[in-house]
């Protein structure tokens, strides 16, 4: 493959058909070395041939001869004086200085000046110094007659040097670039690619940005929490955004005036639910008004929430009455009115879980949470008594976090007969619920709970893969 | 969660415990704290445990758990000659009373005091609506007769930490607490109030008390009367002040209540009996306990109890309003004795669990998007009712405009991210399986809906890019190759709109969207888009 340069002596040479490295040099601006690096390596390869090589005696200017070139010759100057008119010896002295010697030796020698009292005079109208044509041809390796040479020598404008001169002739096209670019089918077949150079990449340059396929961070923190559970023997259950009072609420046994059911601890949502099962309506309505010592009101249990907590799902699996053993879990999200924040949003996910058996207990409870937090990747835990409307006894788990300490993490307890006996439930049943965005925060060094719904696609392309957890 | 602030050294000194030794105490009583300051804690308490929302309350628990002093504390209660005459008051039926001497008020008791009563407001009294408790300096009530009747909305009174005398109203209309708790139980244009036998104001229930009557720094002994629509809470309210006064010293003294039927004296002190059997509650902890192992651990608690048989019968004091049977007394037997000395059992794996259908396919087909180039993202279900369109839910008490209703497809939530992202580096190519929530006949109007969105947005973009794309998942993820019919949805640029059609059924949407459409959300660059019905494919393969 030809380099940027090579392909534009070899333009140029396809340009003249025959033509010198002394040509090439002054009309391509190159040095005269790299002319001939690159019309040697051009005949090497094919692209021309090498006529003839000659050693040349040259003529090359000095510097004096540059000198002169440009900025004119003294007798030159002299005679640009005179132009206005006679000028006093002293005072051309004065304007020449060390040039005024040979401005006049040459005026004199010419036949341009003539002095009288001290004054001198111009002889002609113009002058062009003839030396100065001589020069530009030498310059341009252009041939000069013996005499000239040595008029020019004679000034000390040039000198000799030998110097090596070839001549080329074209004789073939350089190849498309890109057939060296890209191999191509046709060539490996053919074995045309043989005949090519490869061109070179620069390998160490980093590549152009290309967006990649990738999971999302947070969600791939859920996934793995449902396969705890599912390594635990719970199967998967869920239920609807848009959900009754009844199930959310008064099946877990919170009486309709309980603090959490004010109207600014859930989102209300127009409608009205329907539940067929009279015999639980009226159970879950003799329990409250037994217990809760109030009038219990159908109306209210049948409005319609966005579910607060998951635990609404296991309401739900409780009024199919399951027969043990059953072991179920769900993971969804739950909505709850809230100043937005880096710790607060509205909307977030739960694990809830239940588990109906006929020997079970709270020591077998502990048993259970000890174990899914072990899944999760929390080494130790401890429990605290609590207290929650629908469990008794009731647990709170609280989990280290080397950097942080003791956090609380999940409630527990084991269901009580006010929310199991109604929906025909008679075994011991456990149940918990737990807050996945916290804790998928401290896995995930997730500052701002907003991240985990981040609308900012750089940001998920920036997120890490998590290869362990 | 109901939160108090203590002086430190108090509870300290009276528990003879160091602060780390009080944190594990309470610990195990269902509390934390939490340090204030050099002098105060804040303590939360559990909201069944309201008789430990004061300081005589806490270290009843305290000592009991610790081992310190066993069983139902017996308080000093005497007779008074005071007399509480309820009469009919409809809005707010029920009123008792009692007499507390040797209350001995300084300045922190009396800020621990209006505290308590604060804190039952806003429990058991449900901010006031159920009950309202006042509480008066025994030494400025003038009479021994006192009324709860109903005065008409002009009667006048100064109220507490007024300068002036004000009517009823003037006090409804001008005061923070009239503002807050006025409307609560005027009915009739009359109010609640308790007279002394002269006709002057103790309290207006359950707004205000009067100036008259202010307890304060030296006040001895008080008077306090609970008002209330439910019987039962109010004397539980009564019940629990008075003992915990009594845990610090106090003396009870009963009022005689009369001409009304429920009740001849106050405070009731009720006493339940529970009935548990021993077995049960060894079986629900899941421990091995005998009779009196149990009568013990209830000790602890500060419960008496004895045995007939295999039956054991708890004498649950008056302030104990959070105990309502057997399982109630399990929790408590277990806190005896210790969460976390309770070893945790193995459970063992009987069956395999399984995935939800819906967690399978959202498994499938993310693999295939991310397979096909696509970059997850995750939004929430709550937005701004301004972009979507077609039937919704809307929420009723939504926080903000910003997410005021339940998304009813993926494409506006994804057009609004990809509003967000026209400076990030393209192409942006994004898909999100997720729930929506569309009308149905089920029980409660609604349900979720599991869909899946792709869309690309660049410089250029067409049809066909993410129409290859989309074909590759479907038919890798269901075997059947999906068909296109012509979709005329205003989403889309008019012919450069589809259906996505399984065996017949249309399964989703694509196509290029409609500059009418981008502009609205704002997005600049065009974008091909496809919304897919995962629910619906699943039930034809």
């Amino acid at each position: 493959m030809l380099s940027e340069l090579e392909l534009r002596v070899l333009s140029f040479i396809k340009d003249k058909g025959v033509t010198s490295s002394t040509e090439i040099s002054a009309s391509l601006g190159l040095p005269k070395s790299s002319v001939f690096s690159v019309v040697y390596h051009l005949a090497s390869e094919g692209y021309v041939r090498i006529v003839s090589t000659k050693k040349e005696r040259k003529l090359v200017l000095t510097e004096e001869g540059e000198t002169r070139l440009k900025a004119g010759f003294p007798e030159e100057k002299l005679l640009k004086i005179l132009s206005r008119g006679p000028v006093k010896v002293q005072e051309a002295k004065d304007v020449l200085g060390k040039d005024f010697e040979i401005a006049m030796s040459w005026a004199k020698k010419r036949g341009l000046i003539n002095i009288q009292r001290g004054e001198i005079t111009s002889l002609v109208q113009t002058y062009k110094a003839p030396e100065r044509e001589l020069l530009e041809k030498a310059k341009r390796g252009e041939r000069l007659g013996v005499d000239e040479v040595s008029l020019l020598k004679g000034r000390n404008l040039v000198e000799e040097k030998e110097e090596t001169e070839i001549e080329v002739e074209f004789l073939r096209e350089p190849e498309l670039r890109s057939a060296l670019l890209f191999l191509t089918p046709e060539l490996i077949r053919s074995g045309e690619w043989r005949k090519y150079e490869f061109k070179k990449f620069n390998v160490r340059a980093l590549p152009p940005y290309v967006p990649i396929g990738k999971k999302h961070y947070f969600r791939e923190f859920i996934e793995r929490a449902k396969e705890v559970m599912i390594s635990l023997g719970f199967s998967e259950v869920k239920s609807d955004y848009v959900e009754m009072e009844f199930y959310n609420f008064d099946m877990l046994f919170q009486p309709q005036d309980h603090p959490a059911r004010e109207i600014h601890d859930s989102f209300r949502v127009e409608g009205k639910g329907e539940i067929k099962d009279e015999e639980l309506l009226k159970k879950v309505k003799e329990v409250h008004e037994k217990w809760w010592n109030y009038k219990w009101d159908q109306e209210v249990a049948l409005r319609l929430v966005m579910r607060s907590q998951t635990t609404a799902t296991t309401a739900r699996v409780l009024s199919t009455s399951p027969k043990p053993p059953a072991r179920v879990f769900t993971i969804g999200k739950v909505f709850r009115p809230d100043a937005i924040d880096a710790t607060h949003l509205i909307e977030f996910h739960q694990l809830d879980g239940l588990i109906v058996e006929e020997d079970f207990n709270l020591r077998k409870l502990l048993g259970v949470l000890k174990e899914i937090f072990a899944g999760l990747g929390i080494k130790e835990i401890k429990f605290k008594p609590a207290y929650f409307p629908f469990t008794e006894p009731s647990v709170e788990v609280y989990g280290w976090i080397d950097r942080l300490g003791w956090v609380e993490m999940a409630g527990a307890g084991l269901l009580r007969p006010e929310v199991t006996e109604p929906a025909g439930v008679y075994s011991p049943a456990g149940a918990w619920g737990l807050g996945l965005d916290r804790l998928a925060m401290l896995f995930l060094g997730v500052k701002d709970i907003r991240d985990l719904y981040s609308d900012d696609i750089e940001f998920l392309r920036s997120r890490k893969v998590e290869a362990q957890w | 969660m109901v939160t108090i602030t203590l002086r430190k050294s108090r509870l300290l000194e009276k528990l003879k415990l160091t602060e780390g030794e009080l944190e594990e105490v309470l610990f195990n009583l269902k509390s934390e704290i939490e340090p204030i300051d050099q002098e105060n804690i804040a303590i939360e308490i559990n909201a069944d445990r309201l008789d430990m929302l004061s300081l005589g309350g806490i270290v009843r628990a305290a000592k009991g758990i610790m081992g310190v002093e066993l069983g139902e504390p017996k308080y000093k209660v005497v007779d008074t000659d005071y007399v509480l005459e309820v009469r009919s008051v409809e809005s707010r039926r029920y009123a008792l009373g009692a007499v507390v001497y040797n209350v001995n008020l300084d300045q922190e008791k009396l800020r621990e005091l209006i505290q308590f009563q604060e804190k039952l407001h806003d429990t058991i009294g449900r901010r006031r609506k159920k009950v309202a408790i006042g509480i008066h300096d025994l030494k400025k009530i003038d009479t021994k007769r006192i009324i709860y009747t109903t005065v008409p909305l002009n009667y006048k009174f100064v109220p507490l930490n007024q300068k002036e005398t004000m009517t009823v109203s003037e006090v409804i209309e001008k005061t923070d607490q009239g503002k807050k708790y006025g409307n609560i139980s005027v009915y009739n244009n009359l109010s609640p109030a308790i007279l002394q036998e002269d006709g002057q104001v103790l309290s207006i229930p359950p707004v205000i008390n009067s100036e008259k009557t202010k307890i304060e720094e030296g006040t001895k002994d008080v008077f306090i009367d609970v008002t209330g629509t439910n019987l039962q809470a109010v004397m539980e309210t009564l019940d629990i002040l008075v003992t915990n006064l009594a845990e610090e010293g106090g003396v009870i003294g009963r009022v005689k209540v009369f001409d009304i039927t429920y009740m001849n004296f106050s405070p009731a002190l009720i006493r339940r009996v529970v009935e548990a059997k021993v077995d049960y509650i060894s079986k629900r902890i899941g421990i091995e306990l005998v009779g009196k192992d149990v009568v013990r651990y209830l000790s602890m608690m500060r419960m008496d109890s004895y045995l007939e048989g295999d039956t054991l019968k708890v004498i649950v004091p008056p302030y104990r309003i959070d105990i309502m049977r057997d399982v109630d007394l399990a929790e408590d037997v277990a806190m005896a004795i210790g969460y976390n000395k309770l070893e945790p059992l193995q459970i063992g794996t009987m069956n395999f669990g399984k995935f939800l259908k819906e967690t399978s396919l959202y498994r499938a087909f993310r693999e295939l998007s991310i397979g096909a180039g696509l970059q997850e993202i995750y939004s929430l279900v709550l937005t701004n009712s301004n972009y979507l369109e077609g039937n919704f839910v809307r929420l009723l008490n939504p926080i903000s405009a910003e997410y005021d209703a339940v998304r009813n497809s993926l494409v506006w939530t994804t057009l609004k991210f990809l509003s967000r992202n026209q400076r990030a580096r393209f192409p942006v190519k994004v898909f999100e399986i997720g729930e929506v929530v569309v009308p149905s006949n089920s029980d409660t109007g609604f349900r979720n809906d599991l869909r899946e969105v792709m869309a690309v947005m660049d410089s250029k973009v067409s049809f066909e890019q993410l129409q290859s794309l989309l074909h590759q998942v479907i038919v890798n993820a269901t075997g059947i190759e999906p068909t296109y019919e012509e979709n005329d949805d205003r989403l889309f640029i008019p012919g450069r709109g589809a259906a996505v059609m399984l065996k017949g059924e249309k399964v989703g949407i694509l196509g290029e969207v409609n500059p009418e459409v981008l502009v609205k959300f704002d997005v600049f660059y065009p974008v091909v888009i496809s919304e897919i019905y995962l629910g619906k494919i699943a039930n034809l393969i």
